[in-house]
């Protein structure tokens, strides 16, 4: 197995990094928000980490769809590798939205369109995994893989329309004068440098991650062929 | 900077929140380590299965001279 | 002779005798006569042994026994959560429904005969659907009246009917895909619910706002859209298993 590539060395040196500084911005730089107070600040993680796992879904069903067409085993392994990173990310996402929404809205849960989604698609994320575990031929593992993470990849959107078109959100607030309003709150100038950054930041973090998973998938593979190899 | 009275301390919240984000990220980073050196060392005991299994493949080819090192029988068929 | 040789050589005694000849002639007739030999297929069995559909039945009319003590249901909440009984009900024998009528197909090797027929996998899933749908359908209309009297409402209301129909078709479609899938893993019935019900949100979302709709007498410009959302979904997810069925029930 090879060594680690330099770049991603360097990467996820530069991931910490940038995460490091977006802590700061978003712990220190940023003001402090005047109605809820300082929990607005996991605001920027909660969206940061929110907007990486989106695009590891997106990712995934891309990811499904050229397996299906291709039936080249790499791409079963990046679907793989992008959707564990997106279940963390999104895992995170939703414990941050809990914990915004509890002191800002005394709630720990909103049933909001986005948290809804989150929550669901990290179902389907679950459910995926619990499939591919039940299965033991690869090649039957990564189709039915990536026929799942197909399905959900088009229901999720479909439900995030449909709670926003038909569930009237009765959040229980107290203080804030609009409703979770998929967090709007104003932002100052210097909140939307922390937001950006974490964007960002997060964006990077996904890349290396991501990029460090595969590499595991493609030792397992290793692993495995070297398994099949020895015991024939 | 003028203080609101209504702007209430909510840092233990905050304090929470990024605990648990960084914790989270520090796991998933710690499972993925685990799992490689777990797979590396499979990697290395499986490569040192086959490796006898060449010696003996090399033994039995016709026309090579024969080994000099004792193989190991390890009861591989 | 000459003759009698030439048609010994053309139609081989073989029991799938009726397909092979009508895949002589045009592809078209012969799908449909593969989704009918399936849907037939299942209506027979179903009709003879009944097990499939006394146990969703049955399995119904509990969950709405436990509902009845889960839940409040006095005249007032009665109006605003009978949709969603109603559709928790079906959603949750539904699976019963799936899984059973996948895992007989399986264990009785009924698939590996369809697959040796030289038709499109595609004609299975449409067969399957077909005889799932009938099968819902059928526990539904018989769970509608029992509710009615039972809550002392009226649910034969033809705008309920026509949810009840959308909404199982977008079920039946992705569940039948998710069965097909899960009868061939370790943990085959339970992974079911598991696979099938974070998929089919929109459909219980979509179901539940129309039925209150109907129920409640809302306005019909808002009955509207939850009901385009299904048949939205219809189309999209019967389109896409059709597509993806293939690499569901290779060998």
């Amino acid at each position: 197995m090879q060594a680690k590539p330099v770049t991603l060395k360097v990467l996820d040196i530069v991931s910490i990094v940038l995460l490091g500084v977006s802590a700061y911005l978003a712990l220190v730089f940023a003001p402090t928000e005047l109605v809820m107070g300082d929990v607005q600040r996991v605001f920027y993680f909660h969206i940061g980490t929110a907007w990486t796992a989106l695009l590891g879904f997106i990712l995934a069903a891309v990811f499904s769809i050229v397996y299906l067409i291709k039936k080249d085993l790499k791409w079963d392994r990046l679907q793989v590798a992008a959707i564990e990173v997106s279940l963390v990310f999104f895992f995170i996402t939703i414990v941050l939205g809990s914990i915004w929404a509890r002191p800002a809205w005394n709630t720990w849960w909103t049933w909001d369109p986005r948290l809804t989604t989150a929550a669901v698609t990290e179902l389907i994320y679950i459910a995926y995994f619990m499939l591919r575990q039940g299965i033991d031929d690869p090649d039957r593992r990564a189709r039915f893989g990536a026929v799942y993470a197909l399905v959900g990849g088009i229901s999720a959107p479909i439900t995030f329309f449909a709670i926003r078109l038909f569930r009237t959100i009765h959040p229980v607030v107290i203080g804030g004068s609009n409703a979770e309003a998929e967090g709007s709150f104003a932002m100052t100038a210097d909140m939307r440098v922390a937001f950006f950054f974490a964007l960002f930041a997060f964006t990077v973090l996904f890349i290396d991650l991501f990029w460090n998973r595969i590499r595991l998938g493609d030792l397992q593979e290793k692993v495995e062929q070297l398994k099949l190899k020895v015991t024939m | 900077m003028f203080l609101q009275n209504s702007t209430p301390d909510t840092s233990g919240y905050m304090i929470a929140g990024y605990a648990i984000a960084f914790i989270v990220m520090a796991l998933y980073v710690a499972s993925i380590s685990l799992r490689h050196r777990n797979l590396i060392q499979d990697m290395t005991t499986l490569e040192e299965m086959d490796k006898p299994a060449v010696k003996v493949e090399a033994v039995n080819k016709p026309g090579m001279p024969p080994a000099k090192t004792v193989t190991k029988k390890n009861g591989k068929k | 002779m000459a003759n009698n040789v030439n048609q010994a050589t053309e139609k081989p005694m073989t029991a799938d005798r009726g397909l092979r000849s009508s895949a002589k002639s045009q592809p078209k007739g012969n799908f449909f006569k593969a989704v009918s030999a399936v849907v037939w297929k299942d209506l027979q069995a179903e009709f003879r042994s009944r097990e499939l559909f006394s146990a969703m039945l049955v399995f119904s009319l509990l969950i709405i026994l436990i509902f009845n003590f889960a839940l409040e249901l006095d005249i007032k909440t009665r109006q605003s959560v009978t949709a969603g009984v109603l559709w928790a009900t079906f959603a949750f024998a539904g699976t019963l429904g799936l899984n059973r009528s996948m895992a007989i197909e399986k264990d009785r090797g009924c698939l590996d005969g369809l697959l040796l027929a030289p038709v499109d996998r595609s004609a299975i899933y449409f067969g399957k659907v077909i005889s799932n749908l009938v099968f819902m359908l059928i526990v539904e209309i018989i769970v509608l009246p029992i509710y009615s009297v039972l809550y002392n409402i009226n649910l034969f209301q033809p705008g309920l009917l026509l949810v009840i129909l959308l909404g199982s078709i977008g079920y039946v479609a992705v569940g039948t895909l998710l069965a097909a899938m899960s009868v061939q893993t370790r943990t085959r019935d339970i992974l079911l619910p598991i696979l099938l019900f974070p998929v089919v949100i929109p459909v219980l979302l979509a179901a539940v706002k129309a039925s209150e709709g109907f129920l409640t007498g809302a306005d019909f410009p808002e009955i509207l859209l939850p009901i385009n959302l299904l048949i939205a979904y219809d189309i999209i997810f019967t389109a896409v298993a059709f597509m993806v069925f293939d690499n569901v029930v290779e060998e």
